[in-house]
């Protein structure tokens, strides 16, 4: 298979082969990969447990190591750290080498960058354990495991960038717009908010503000950026067409920077009323490019979407992610401005958007995208041992995902419900009556754990046979 | 867009602006926001908080106690109204006992106008003069403001001939004061009615009404709002409720607790203070419905041999007193600091009219 575009043939002159360049990609991508992949299953088991004490506080009590309250940040954080950046590094990495036509600068370097990234995350989410949370959302992993989480990524982006900039096709490929913005987004805002929450330290609830304008970026624009990089790459790709439209995608591309960073903070209270008010704006102007973006991926993949779906495993999981990033995008539009922000304020409906957009919108990206990467770089085929794990990995999550989007947005509104009126039990009805929506969240995460698993089981597999093939001389 | 360092640039463009708008300007904002002092006293809103409370307050963060509870209290609208304080005495405070009738009427007729013309709705309406009346030169003038200018007031107590408003005279009006005679009505039209009062020479005071869900439920007096928050670092606010918003649970009312209750003694704060301790324990004790994890870790089962390590706690169901470590009494004494009935410039609350039911739990060394 080819690439979408079409390239000049001056630039192919002195362009890598495809072998060589997949070589390059072998070892810190498959690092990537597999690691991310082991976080996935670790950090859906832990918010598997985590889901449990809610309604069960019994369970897992009495030690202050797996309380609630250390739990669940845990879960978060190695999803967010562990999973979805880890798995974006690995795609950025791959797609930069792939669509640039370049081998991957300093393969080692990044690899060992790759180990110490997974050392902070580990020391991070043992930090929280133990109680050394920063009590900020989506950032916190205490001082001493953030900074070498910078200092990891500083080597992982700048390695990233060197690569892109010796690229041998010029062409910069949409998906290449979205990997360039996320791998500079991040470090933007990470050390922006590390700086202002734990180093400078600014007062009140500006604190508040800066850490739901990390998360919010992080989630909006460097995880939703990568989902939509992978989108655009195989999309075209599978159907075997060209982009429909290269400005509908360079409009949406811009939108989506300009606005997504706008959005996400509805959900504060206690702050000057202008902050929620514009960030609720942005969530229903989102809409915009969001559709835009969509829009453009369905009329590349028009009237072939039954036979690719049916024919490709990567193409599943990518058409469900841009589905879900549509409904996610929607909802916020609804539910993030004026009386429906309200409803939902400090429900579970609302905090679901941080699952729904990690493990759904890029989790599913992610995860087709490594199905289609992995058996390529390591027995050179196009598809993974086993079809039945793949199968399951795709139906464990597509149902997972479905289970905890219904299971916290029916808890969120019924939590809406008792919270707009006064006269409703709180205890009664908004805590202890909502326990079974939230069974279904926790079977959603066993779900998505089972699908992470299924995909590691394949990977090994994968593994093993490359070794087998390795050492039998046959490859 | 073949070029990277454009994108680069458009990118750093793009999170400018929402850096610019989403961090800087709160920052210029609300960076130099102090804590405000409290009218009439020598005190600040948010006090600095004490020792305990303040180490109490890494507890909540370790903890994670934020995961599930928010500190912010949000109200829907801010209304006024108005309460007659005092009726006060002047010149046209005029005895209306008719012979025979067996009643006192004292009527201050300034502030009759000024009821007058601050609600339309107590049907004080127009009057025509009796004659006995009529005849009194200290009445005359008054009752005929009151007759023309205002177009109100008529009628007369059938037997007595007494002045009387249809609903209520001013003096039932004002027989139980402080009363409120204006409520859930805009600023303008509330100041304009204290001030009405006032210059007919009684005394009357602007209340506050904060409405909204949070509020009926008894959460706080008042929203929360950012000064609330200029002592704290870091601001744990809270995004999710799977419990009860703390942000003022150290002046909640027992009665409005998720589990309800009462306080058996005088001694308030201490009861207030074993209460959640029980509640750290083992929350099902006091809540049995509660989803809250037990926090046992934080007690010890055997009496510690430091001197100052505390007085025990008799847990209910148990015959062995148990022994809050330090982190327990922290969290307390930072949950008992959590208050919302001060009143901020922003955040108004009206004054009690009595002594706050609960003190703040003091500090222990």
């Amino acid at each position: 298979m080819t690439a979408p575009q079409i390239s000049p043939p001056a630039a192919c002159a002195t362009a890598p082969s495809a072998v060589a360049v997949e070589a390059s990609c072998r070892l810190p991508v498959l690092f990537f990969a597999f690691s991310s992949a082991t976080w996935l299953l670790f950090g859906a088991v832990l918010a598997l447990l985590s889901s449990i004490q809610v309604y069960q506080p019994a369970f897992m009590e009495g030690c202050p190591w797996v309380t609630y309250g250390r739990l669940r940040p845990a879960a978060v954080n190695s999803l967010v750290y562990g999973f979805a950046l880890q798995a974006s590094f690995g795609l950025a990495l791959w797609l930069i080498a792939r669509l640039g036509r370049v081998e991957l600068t300093s393969p080692l370097g990044l690899f060992i960058a790759g180990k110490f990234w997974n050392l902070a995350v580990t020391v991070g989410v043992i930090g929280i354990l133990a109680g050394d949370a920063t009590g900020f959302d989506l950032l916190e992993f205490p001082l001493y495991a953030a900074l070498p989480l910078f200092a990891s990524y500083a080597c992982i982006g700048a390695w990233a960038l060197i690569t892109l900039k010796a690229r041998t096709e010029r062409t910069l490929y949409v998906s290449l717009w979205f990997v360039l913005a996320s791998l500079l987004w991040f470090p933007w805002i990470l050390s922006s908010a590390q700086g202002l929450l734990l180093g400078w330290r600014v007062p009140g609830v500006v604190q508040a503000i800066v850490a739901g304008w990390f998360g919010n970026n992080l989630l909006q624009v460097v995880l939703i950026g990568m989902a939509l990089a992978v989108m655009f790459y195989f999309v075209p790709k599978v159907v075997g067409r060209p982009l429909h439209s290269q400005s509908l995608a360079q409009n949406g591309f811009w939108l989506l920077l300009l606005i997504g960073g706008w959005t996400g903070l509805s959900q504060l209270s206690a702050v000057p009323a202008w902050i929620p008010a514009v960030s609720g704006a942005a969530n229903v102007l989102l809409v915009v490019p969001v559709i835009v973006l969509i829009y453009n991926l369905y009329r590349t993949a028009d009237g072939e979407i039954a036979e690719a779906w049916k024919r490709s495993g990567v193409f599943r999981f990518v058409t469900v992610a841009a589905f879900l990033l549509l409904l996610v995008t929607l909802r916020n539009a609804v539910f993030g401005i004026g009386s429906g922000a309200r409803y939902t304020q400090f429900t579970y409906f609302a905090g679901a958007r941080t699952d729904i957009m990690v493990l759904g919108v890029f989790g599913l990206s992610a995860l087709g995208a490594l199905h289609y990467i992995v058996p390529r770089l390591t027995v050179a085929q196009d598809e993974l041992p086993s079809d039945g794990l793949v199968d399951l990995a795709f139906w464990a999550s597509i149902v997972g995902l479905i289970s905890l989007a219904i299971g916290y947005s029916l808890a969120g509104l019924t939590q809406g419900a008792v919270g707009a009126t006064a006269d409703r039990n709180f205890l009664g009805e908004a805590v202890t009556g909502v326990a079974g929506h939230l069974k279904l969240v926790t079977f959603g995460y066993g779900a998505i754990g089972v699908g992470a698993l299924a995909f590691l089981v394949n990977f090994a597999l994968a593994l093993r046979r490359c070794c087998v093939a390795c050492c039998g001389g046959v490859r | 867009m073949n070029h990277g360092p454009l994108i680069a640039a458009g990118a750093f463009v793009s999170l400018a602006f929402s850096w610019a708008a989403l961090v800087m300007a709160p920052q210029v904002q609300l960076g130099s926001l102090a804590p405000a002092s409290i009218p009439n006293t020598s005190d600040v809103h948010p006090a600095n908080r004490p020792g305990l409370a303040a180490q109490g307050a890494e507890v909540y963060r370790s903890l994670g106690c934020y995961q599930c509870h928010t500190r912010q209290v949000r109200q829907d609208a801010l209304l006024y109204g108005v309460r007659l304080v005092d009726r006060g005495s002047n010149a046209s405070t005029i005895n209306l006992e008719l012979p025979d009738s067996g009643r006192t009427n004292l009527v201050n007729f300034n502030l009759l106008i000024a009821l007058a013309k601050s609600r339309a709705d107590l049907g004080i309406t127009p009057v025509a003069v009796p004659a006995v009346l009529a005849a009194d030169t200290n009445v005359a003038p008054v009752l005929k403001e009151f007759a023309t200018e205002l177009k109100l007031l008529k009628q007369f107590d059938d037997k007595a001939q007494v002045v009387r408003s249809t609903s209520k005279t001013v003096n039932e009006l004002a027989a139980a004061l402080p009363v409120e005679v204006l409520e859930r009505t805009g600023p303008d039209e509330a100041e304009r009615a204290v001030k009405l009062l006032n210059d007919a020479g009684g005394k009357a005071e602007l209340v506050i009404y904060n409405l909204g869900p949070d509020i009926e439920r008894g959460w706080g007096a008042r929203r929360s709002v950012a000064r609330d928050f200029v002592n704290d670092s870091p601001v744990l606010l809270g995004s999710l409720r799977a419990g009860p918003d703390l942000a003022c649970l150290g002046s909640r009312a027992p009665e409005k607790f998720a589990a309800a209750w009462k306080f058996a003694s005088t001694n308030l704060a201490s009861e207030m203070e074993q209460r959640l301790l029980i509640h750290l324990y083992n929350p099902r004790l006091v809540a049995p419905a509660s989803t809250c994890p037990s926090a046992k870790y934080l007690f010890a089962t055997k009496q510690p041999d430091q001197r100052f390590a505390g007085e025990s706690l008799q847990v209910p169901g148990s015959d062995k007193p148990v022994y809050p470590r330090h982190d327990a009494r922290a969290l307390v004494a930072y949950l008992l600091d959590q208050r919302l009935d001060v009143g901020l410039p922003e955040a108004p609350v009206t004054k009690p009219s009595g002594p706050a039911k609960i003190a703040a739990a003091p500090a222990k060394p």
